[in-house]
């Protein structure tokens, strides 16, 4: 008992959180000792629940308000969807570093842009702005991706030959 | 080094003898191949309201749909969903945490992976089939769906 | 077949300092997103602490107000998830000090006497081995949240800093301001008293959540 004292509170320590001799004393112990390898098992037997529980709290409730709550506390006014959609900067700045490529990459940004206008139907966003996810558009590679509150949508590249 | 051997050899007898529960439960998920139209008239299935905010801001308006599974996937594991023009997507999980898991989406006709994280309520709508007169196919995946209601 | 891999979140991290930056840049949007992304994380984690789902809410809003004044001070020398979640842990602890104060009889160290009421390991045998079994686990997962509710504030911060934010003995000392022994000993009390709370659940109707032969025949012996 007096050991399990000393060995019990380090049941449940992740990788090399304990000095080495204190892991491999810890291991011999639960070798030897049913009762701390009955707290071991009860701890596994329970583990990730208390994460779970949470976070299906918080995913059952409805979030939509939070963040536009949070904004106004900090002095931003919500925008409606549509407005937030834009470029990541970086692709500015990568444009503006390669100036020999920028008539290229600007063509090949505007096409892009292009095809996310052809996909996005263009809401009057004061008629139903709640009905918006807020959207963040990346415009990495072929594929366009909305990044959504709600997760992400992805549109494959309009297919040529089909006249899509 | 001797470091790193106690603790590998810790370890071992905690993961082997003692926990074996640790290992990462498998990932219920909720998947739907649903087909958009740009032709109206506008609707949407009412199993999709859960969507509406994401397929809202596409072009589509009319949404139906097609297929409806429920599979329950572990790391690692390839899951395969048929498209109703023959076509497959392939998807498998790459990572799992406690509260988000990356699905990787693979439609092999467009030759195109995609990786994405999604927290748990949240759900990927992935075009999977390039536009024919004006509608194209979704796959749809919600993962740990009876904490997205 | 050469397939073109793409990463449309990439590192998490570098994909909130790469906002962070944008947001001390005075993009609204930014920080928005930001927001958005670890809102429900931040408001699960303050809801273990503060127990009271509005409480929770508010201590959630707060936190981002207080990111949100403090971005020009943040250096990037810890994640901006540390950063966060370290914000968070101090407003939902602020939020319920006066239950601290009420609390200075309960002792962090390990004695015998807490031995004798530990390792019975009924929750192991009531729930089996197989985490993947997720009915069982979903039932015991219903109560997880009463169960924590019981416990002092000093033991569920700590479990919560623990399991649903995952720091480590280290962190934990940084992040509480006590010793690493201090951070064992507490969570092993915070544990047990966790399993206690949950040992009703489990024993109520054990073959419910037996799934075996082992809880079932023990049932059937005692009656």
């Amino acid at each position: 008992m007096r050991t399990c004292v000393r060995f019990a509170p380090m049941i449940g320590s992740k990788e090399c959180e304990l000095p080495e001799d204190e892991a491999r004393a810890l291991a011999a112990h639960l070798g030897a000792c049913p009762r701390c390898r009955a707290i071991a098992r009860d701890l596994a037997a329970t583990e990730g629940l208390l994460g779970n529980a949470l976070m299906a709290r918080a995913n059952s409730r409805d979030f939509a308000p939070f963040v536009d709550q949070v904004m106004a506390r900090v002095g931003a006014r919500p925008r409606p969807a549509f407005e937030q959609v834009r470029r990541r900067p970086s692709l500015l700045a990568f444009l503006r570093g390669h100036g020999r490529l920028t008539a290229v990459a600007a063509a090949a940004v505007v096409g892009l842009l292009a095809a996310v206008s052809a996909f996005l139907y263009v809401h009057r966003s004061a008629e139903r702005p709640e009905e918006l996810a807020a959207l963040e558009v990346d415009l990495e590679g072929g594929n366009i991706v909305l990044q959504t509150s709600d997760g992400p949508v992805v549109l494959i590249e309009p297919d040529d030959e089909t006249g899509g | 080094m001797t470091r790193w051997i106690a603790c590998a050899f810790a370890l071992g007898i905690l993961h082997i003898a003692v926990l074996p529960a640790l290992a990462l439960a498998d990932v219920p998920v909720h998947l739907r191949v649903i087909k958009g139209s740009k032709k109206g008239p506008a609707k949407l299935d009412a199993s999709l309201e859960p969507l509406k905010r994401q397929l809202s801001s596409l072009a589509y308006v009319r949404w139906e749909l097609t297929s409806d599974d429920r599979r329950t996937m572990e790391k690692g594991k390839v899951e395969t969903v048929k498209l109703p023009d023959g076509d497959e997507v392939m998807l498998a999980i790459a990572e799992e945490q406690v509260d988000k898991v990356t699905f990787e989406v693979t439609v092999a006709s467009r030759k195109t992976q995609s990786k994405l994280t999604v927290e748990r309520g949240q759900r990927i709508v992935h075009q999977v089939s390039g536009e024919k007169n004006g509608s194209a196919f979704f796959l749809t995946v919600i993962a740990w769906p009876d904490a997205a209601k | 077949m050469n397939f073109r891999f793409r990463q449309p979140v990439p590192s998490e991290d570098d994909d909130d300092l790469a906002l962070v930056k944008r947001a001390r840049d005075g993009e609204v949007d930014a920080f928005r997103a930001l927001v958005v992304r670890h809102q429900r994380k931040v408001y699960a984690v303050a809801l273990g602490i503060v127990r009271d789902a509005d409480l929770a809410w508010d201590v959630a809003q707060e936190v981002f107000v207080r990111v949100h004044r403090g971005l020009d001070g943040f250096k990037g020398e810890s994640s901006f998830f540390t950063w966060l979640f370290r914000i968070t842990s101090h407003v939902a602890i602020d939020s319920v000090r006066k239950e601290r104060t009420h609390q200075r009889d309960e002792v962090d160290e390990v004695r015998e006497i807490d031995m004798e009421e530990a390792g019975e390991g009924i929750l192991s045998t009531g729930l089996g081995s197989d985490p993947s079994d997720t009915l069982l686990r979903r039932e015991l997962a219903d109560k997880m949240e009463a169960a924590l509710a019981t416990l002092p504030e000093k033991h569920r911060t700590i479990l919560v800093l623990r399991e649903v934010e995952g720091l480590s003995y280290e962190e934990l000392a940084e992040r509480l301001g006590i010793h690493k022994g201090t951070v064992m000993s507490r969570l092993f009390h915070a544990r047990r008293k966790m399993q206690a709370a949950l040992r009703p659940y489990a024993e109520i109707e054990p073959a419910r959540f037996s799934g075996g032969t082992e809880v079932a025949s023990k049932v059937e012996g005692e009656g």
